[in-house]
């Protein structure tokens, strides 16, 4: 507990060069929030900040029911932070310090730029849909494919498009249900 | 442990370096150890407070910071503030509820300039008398009701 300060002197660094300076603001970016030392094992939160998962583990954990950046307090979770990997840094560490895991990062499949997709049938794929029942009552309507056609894969969970696409789902699905409302009623 | 201290050790050279308008960490009282610092606090040139001279003593336990520090008033000048008890205590949501491990002493020191600098009129919170009569000595242990976001 009583341990020494070695205090340097205000104008100990005064005299370092230009580009010891410029190093210095370098590396000083790249410190973690939480421990002010360079990251290591480093995560960044989706709100942009950078942690040692060490650290942002610990303090997930000071506070699992109400888990914030300690930067922003944005909404932030176990799922919800990237790791990175510089050159060169994922093999030199014990796994054994790896204590507790970091989480893996996420890999989206790249965005498909063909001709437009889903429709036709030359390119690659056959697709059929039919339905029972009388407009908009198709419940039992179903889908088809086969073969790839050409769509690219649903994105992974936890992304930005998955959320995307299930906000998207969400509110067709709201305007389906509100649609059959008003039949009903009208 | 080591963590604490290593980051206790980075914050205090950081404020020995460059120290923010108004803010001094007593080094000598400090560097015996450094769990527990001194910071003197001048009030802010144009508010109420301006020229006042204040102390601010900071307790960090094992689990800084992830843990807030004990931050409250010291020496012989308590401000006049309707958020500072007669007895040093303070009431500011980021010593407790809201404390976050990437603010640091020199954000703690901020925040208390810049919450005497807001004020408009000098006077003791309303259950001054009752709360120091009845408080703990650590004011963490204190339920806090933070309702006055204006000062």
């Amino acid at each position: 507990m009583a341990s020494r300060v070695t205090s340097d002197s205000p104008n100990s660094d005064a005299s370092g060069s230009a580009s010891q300076d410029h190093e210095k603001e370098d590396s000083k970016n790249f410190e973690c929030n939480i421990c002010l030392d360079t990251a290591r094992d480093a995560v960044v939160s989706m709100c942009g900040h950078l942690f040692c998962w060490p650290c942002l583990h610990q303090w997930l954990e000071t506070r699992p029911t109400r888990q914030v950046c300690p930067v922003c307090k944005a909404g932030i979770s176990k799922d919800k932070v990237i790791p990175l990997y510089g050159r060169g840094s994922t093999d030199q560490q014990d796994p054994r310090e790896k204590l507790p895991p970091r989480p893996p990062g996420q890999r989206a499949e790249p965005e498909n730029t063909g001709p437009f997709p889903g429709f036709g049938f030359g390119d690659g794929g056959f697709q059929m849909s039919f339905g029972i029942g009388a407009f908009p009552f198709t419940f039992f309507a179903s889908t088809f494919n086969f073969g790839n056609d050409g769509r690219p894969a649903p994105p992974q969970a936890g992304s930005p498009q998955h959320a995307d696409e299930q906000f998207l789902s969400q509110v067709f699905l709201f305007m389906a249900v509100f649609f059959i409302i008003w039949l009903m009623l009208a | 442990m080591a963590s604490m201290e290593k980051r206790l050790q980075k914050e205090l050279q950081a404020l020995l370096r460059d120290p923010p308008l108004g803010v001094t960490v007593d080094s000598d009282k400090t560097s015996r150890s450094l769990s527990e610092w001194t910071v003197d606090l001048e009030g802010a040139p144009g508010t109420l407070y301006q020229g006042e001279k204040f102390q601010l003593a900071f307790k960090f336990g094992p689990r800084y910071p992830f843990e807030s520090p004990q931050v409250i008033f010291t020496g012989s000048n308590i401000p006049v503030h309707p958020h500072v008890y007669s007895n040093g205590h303070i009431c500011l949501s980021i010593l407790t509820d809201d404390w976050s491990p990437a603010l640091s002493v020199q954000s703690v020191c901020l925040s208390i300039v810049s919450m005497l600098s807001s004020c408009k009129e000098k006077k003791r919170p309303p259950d001054n008398s009752i709360y120091v009569k009845t408080c703990s000595k650590n004011p963490k242990n204190t339920k806090w009701w933070y309702h006055d976001d204006t000062v």
